[in-house]
């Protein structure tokens, strides 16, 4: 594997700093035009899978951890849980990159998908186990929205670093 | 023809070796964390601790958004206004008259009570405040008021309008109070139907109102009646106007039918609001 350079990982690390700020924004306002506020992407879930897809050089799982609780500590509703979906999403990128070959857009598309869905699962599953009622419609629809921003992620990260 | 990959997209087989003792402990870690919070609150106290600060950054984010809408509505066509003068001057002649018949009423009602000796009492005793932030975390909508604890407002305290309940008062800092609305999704209120009948708890949606999922099909109630608070419980005073029934649906169980209610107060521009006292 190419090690990245100095330069590459600083730019990389700057970016992330800007799209972390962006989703801290953004998870504070609603989309426009729609009423219901709770219909929104998860943004965080988002950056972190195409962080994570794109071999970030920046992230790893004690990063990840101390974003996590930062990201509970502005949107969170659970001290811990936001740590433990990051290093979640991250093992089962590990044990997808071991038994699958992903090499084309589609595949990663695919994938990306498939982590945020299982992002959201265990947002799911541990805001049932602490007594905190989410709609698995309303879940749903979020990762459908939490993919788009995704794609949007990605094509930034693809663009700039 | 087999080629060896020269990037790192080629990852069949990957020896990386993975930090597995690293992610046990960072696991176990989150998980002891979660637990914590759950049983001491840790994360509302440090968002307590931080909402002075939390509160001006989303207020500075909020702000275009915020403008927009205020711009819109200033934009309004001015006969429209006019309009709206006009129904506005009718309808405050018509609450002039009513005005003078509930001061009659008042009177002759404190006369009957004393001759009945019935003390109690209906005053609502509260603290005005002002809504200085509406705002969305993480998809849940939260008002922030421009007072807090040093204006003895508690966390529980309930909070009305002129138009009804808004919901109550979740956390608490200094100078600033966020308050939970009743159309949040962990929002529940018992209530009652404006005749005296049917105690019911009315539970928020997430979704911009309220239902009662398991409403008895044998009671009478039809699109439009409207629910005030019980007051059972103590918390809320009895019968401020909840929200009316828009919607009656069947359930499975042909003995319950599912309720929709939309609150009468929306609380989504800079209104005034009162936050009631907690009766010890």
């Amino acid at each position: 594997m190419i090690n990245k350079t100095i330069m590459e990982q600083n730019k990389e690390r700057t970016s992330f700093i800007i799209l972390f700020l962006i989703s801290i924004i953004l998870s504070n306002i609603g989309i426009l035009g729609i009423e219901n506020s709770t219909m929104m992407p998860n943004y965080f879930i988002a950056l972190i899978t195409s962080c994570i897809l794109n071999k970030s050089s920046f992230l790893n799982i004690y990063r990840l951890v101390i974003i996590g609780l930062i990201v509970d500590l502005f949107v969170g509703q659970l001290l811990g849980q936001y740590g433990l979906i990051f290093i979640c999403i991250y093992l089962i990128y590990f044990i997808m990159q071991r038994i699958l070959v992903i090499q084309t857009t589609m595949q990663l598309f695919a994938l990306g998908f498939f982590l945020i869905l299982c992002g959201f699962l265990i947002v799911w599953a541990t805001s049932l186990s602490y007594g905190l009622f989410i709609s698995f419609n309303l879940l749903f629809i979020q990762s459908i929205l939490t993919l788009i921003t995704y794609l949007i992620f990605n094509i930034y990260i693809k663009k700039f670093i | 023809m087999v080629t060896k990959a020269s990037k790192g997209n080629l990852k069949l087989f990957n020896r990386n070796s993975f930090p597995l003792v690293s992610f046990v402990l960072l696991l176990v870690l989150c998980v002891v964390i979660m637990g914590a919070d759950y049983r001491y609150q840790i994360l509302k106290k440090i968002k307590s601790k931080l909402t002075t600060a939390t509160s001006s950054i989303t207020y500075l984010i909020n702000l275009p958004v915020n403008i927009f809408i205020n711009s819109k509505d200033n934009f309004i066509a001015k006969d429209l206004l006019k309009k709206k003068i006009v129904n506005l001057q009718q309808i405050n002649y018509t609450l002039s008259i009513a005005v003078q018949e509930n001061e009659l009423l008042k009177s002759e009602n404190k006369i009957l009570r004393n001759k009945l000796k019935i003390k109690k009492d209906f005053n609502i005793t509260g603290v005005n405040a002002e809504i200085i932030l509406p705002k969305i975390r993480n998809g849940h909508s939260i008002i922030t008021i421009n007072k807090g604890l040093k204006n003895k407002i508690k966390i529980g305290s309930a909070v009305i309008n002129n138009t009804g309940l808004v919901g109550q008062i979740i956390n608490t800092s200094k100078s600033y109070s966020e308050i939970m609305p009743i159309t949040s999704e962990d929002y529940a209120v018992p209530a009652i139907m404006d005749n005296g009948k049917e105690n019911v708890i009315l539970y928020g949606n997430g979704n911009g109102g309220l239902e009662i999922p398991l409403f008895p099909s044998s009671s009478s109630i039809v699109i439009n009646d409207k629910f005030v608070t019980s007051g059972i419980g103590g918390l809320y005073p009895k019968g401020i106007i909840i929200g009316r029934v828009v919607e009656i649906k069947s359930t499975t169980s042909p003995k319950f039918n599912s309720i929709r209610i939309v609150p009468l107060s929306q609380p989504t521009t800079f209104t005034q609001i009162t936050v009631i006292d907690i009766k010890e």
